[in-house]
């Protein structure tokens, strides 16, 4: 397996409930990554971004398919081998910020990084790294709850990148930012992208969308290439 | 990462204060009835250990089928008692030190005119000192080897048995013959292992004169080692047995076993007590079981998003435990405060309302109880999370996505 190649599906399907309630969220996808890609997927509502992108992070497993990150086929690890993909090769963004509400900033950020067992010292001092590069060194020892939507989201960012992972997913980081707070998130990450990191992001809008090296359209479960134009 | 952990647990229990608080306070309430009662159960034990052991080279000889605590100097009905040659008998024992006899008849109190049905002691005032200090004495003294017709009664006959009460240096009567009052003994009321409350002390040579013998009821031995107790008191059964030719004319008990028997009956009341106060603490480990539920269930998104960004079962389930342990810990070590300063009180309580005599019961608060008690609120602590905690870690991370 090609390791320039972060991720890979063959055949990956995803099916919600049985019988009547059965829903196929996902049908066959296949999807080579590369490193350092930039990728965004965009689709109407309901036609399969969020869960695609979930099997990505390994939040969820595949009904059937594989899934390949990194050249792990994480389609048969158990649950805990899956928190350490989590862990250590995958940044989760979501798009309701998802930080922990009793922390403060720089204790969500070093949160993380503690699950992975890095040293205290260690921790606070990239996660304080980490605040200042999403522009945040003044609000280490706010709470979410005294930050804004556009704030909240760059703490997500850095806590994404606290265990330096090579995936960084995004599911709709600026759905519930306005436009301009939305454009600095996405410079930060494409600033994470020039440096390395492979980027996907689901988006609604298709100006940031059409910002993105590749374009990926979902429809009813089905993934399509879109050629990004200019 | 404990560190970390600690922090986040702190975060939420002050997150969720008034419920916390609730939920410890179960456990305190359990941990102060626990380290409450052993504290008052060694002081006990500790009371009567130091009343005692000063004793413990003392062999108690009776006329009857032995000694029990509450009947000492009581006549034995058959007016059969030890004789002169038993005490030189017992005397020529090897090993032994010391004879001293006490002597016990029936006698008639009189005091202004009324009359009363007594039991005299009679005892020479080397025993009269062994056995009693002039702090067990309410007023006046003990009787000295040259006193005359001269006694030393219980607080309730001085107190209760006459409509005006007797005080020291006050004259009565003893079946006709004249004494005065040179002493009353405190009132000891229950606890004391030898009652001195109906006593009527006298010397030898008196108590002759009025009952005309003497009746020699029970004799205290003492002897130079005190590992040989046991088995001098054996060999005192064996004589005097044989001398009266009969089985069970006398028995001897020791101290020492005495000692044992009121331990084991201290410990086993004290068992019975901690037991029953564990319940208490049984409650309050479903209290917090039911805490770190309602917990996980408001968590259910919290617990989603650090298993998103990475927390194992294993992280989660530490974090819980940690949490529940902690409520568990602060509710025992306020528990164990409240159990030391509860049991001094209790022991007021106790020692002014039911004992209602002046007795020195120190609650005794051991370092063993204490790290039993902290130790016991770990446990119940861990126990009672493991369940949420496992609840909590067996969530998906998609959890952390869900209601969006
Ligand atoms: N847990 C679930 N149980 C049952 N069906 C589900 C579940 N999650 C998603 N689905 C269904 O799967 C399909 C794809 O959902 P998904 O969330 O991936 O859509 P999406 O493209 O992210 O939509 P949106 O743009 O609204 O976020 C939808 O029809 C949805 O109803
Ligand atoms: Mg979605």
């Amino acid at each position: 397996m090609d390791i320039t190649k972060v991720i890979v599906t063959k055949d990956l399907c995803k099916t919600y409930g049985s019988g009547p309630l059965r829903v196929e969220a996902l049908k066959k996808v296949n999807l080579v990554v590369d490193k350092g890609d930039y990728i965004s997927i965009i689709g109407p509502s309901g036609s399969g971004k969020s869960t695609l992108l979930n099997l990505i992070g390994c939040l969820d497993t595949p009904t059937s398919g594989k899934l390949y990150i990194e050249g792990i086929d994480v389609s048969t690890l158990k649950e805990n081998q899956l928190a350490k993909i989590r862990r250590d090769k995958i940044g989760f963004i979501f798009q309701k910020y998802n930080l922990i509400p009793t922390l403060t900033a720089i204790e969500n950020v070093a949160l993380a990084m503690g699950f992975a067992g890095v040293e205290r010292k260690k921790r606070i001092a990239r996660a304080e790294e980490l605040l200042e590069l999403v522009g945040l060194s003044h609000r280490l020892h706010h709470k979410p709850s005294e930050l804004s939507g556009g704030e909240q989201q760059r703490v997500a960012i850095a806590r994404a990148l606290a265990n330096n992972p090579s995936i960084i997913l995004g599911d709709e980081p600026t759905g519930n930012i306005d436009t301009s707070s939305g454009n600095i998130i996405m410079e930060i990450l494409e600033d994470i992208n020039k440096k390395g990191n492979t980027v996907i992001v689901v988006t609604h809008d298709p100006t940031i969308a059409k910002r993105a090296k590749r374009m990926i359209r979902i429809q009813d479960g089905v993934v399509r290439e879109q050629h990004v134009e200019g | 990462m404990l560190r970390d952990n600690l922090n986040l647990a702190f975060k939420n229990i002050r997150e969720r204060l008034s419920r916390s608080i609730l939920t410890l306070l179960g456990v305190a309430i359990g941990i102060m009835a626990i380290v409450s009662l052993i504290a008052i159960g060694e002081g006990m034990n500790v009371a009567v250990t130091e009343e005692l052991s000063s004793l413990s080279d003392t062999i108690l000889v009776n006329v009857g089928d032995g000694f029990s605590i509450f009947s000492i100097g009581s006549v034995k009905e058959s007016g059969e008692y030890l004789t002169e040659r038993d005490i030189s008998d017992i005397e020529r024992i090897p090993g032994v030190k010391e004879v001293t006899t006490q002597l016990t008849g029936k006698g008639i109190l009189q005091y202004r005119n009324s009359n009363v049905s007594v039991t005299l002691t009679g005892m020479d005032s080397e025993t009269m000192k062994l056995r009693y200090s002039s702090e067990n004495l309410e007023s006046g003294s003990l009787l000295q080897e040259n006193d005359r017709n001269k006694i030393v009664i219980g607080a309730k006959i001085a107190h209760d048995y006459f409509d005006t009460e007797i005080t020291v240096g006050e004259r009565v009567k003893i079946n006709g013959n004249k004494f005065i009052v040179a002493g009353i003994f405190e009132k000891q009321g229950i606890g004391g292992v030898i009652s001195t409350d109906d006593i009527v002390l006298l010397l030898p040579r008196d108590f002759e004169e009025i009952i005309g013998e003497k009746n020699i009821y029970s004799a205290t031995v003492t002897v130079y080692d005190i590992n040989n107790v046991e088995s001098i008191a054996l060999e005192i059964e064996r004589i005097i047995n044989e001398n009266h030719g009969e089985d069970d004319f006398a028995s001897t008990t020791t101290v020492s076993s005495i000692l044992k028997r009121i331990q084991r009956v201290l410990d086993i009341i004290q068992t019975v007590l901690v037991a029953i106060a564990s319940i208490a603490l049984v409650v309050a480990s479903i209290g917090i079981m039911n805490t770190m539920l309602t917990s996980v269930m408001e968590r259910t998104r919290e617990i989603g998003i650090m298993k998103a960004i990475g927390a194992t079962n294993k992280d989660v389930m530490i974090i819980f435990i940690l949490e529940g342990m902690l409520l568990s810990i602060v509710g025992g070590v306020i528990g164990t405060l409240l159990g030391i300063f509860g049991s001094k009180g209790l022991i007021a309580a106790l020692t002014s309302i039911v004992l209602s005599y002046n007795v020195d019961l120190q609650p005794v608060v051991s370092l063993i109880s204490v790290v039993l008690a902290v130790g016991v609120s770990i446990i119940v602590g861990v126990l009672s999370s493991l369940y949420p905690a496992w609840k909590a870690a067996k969530m998906s991370p998609i959890e952390a996505v869900r209601y969006e």
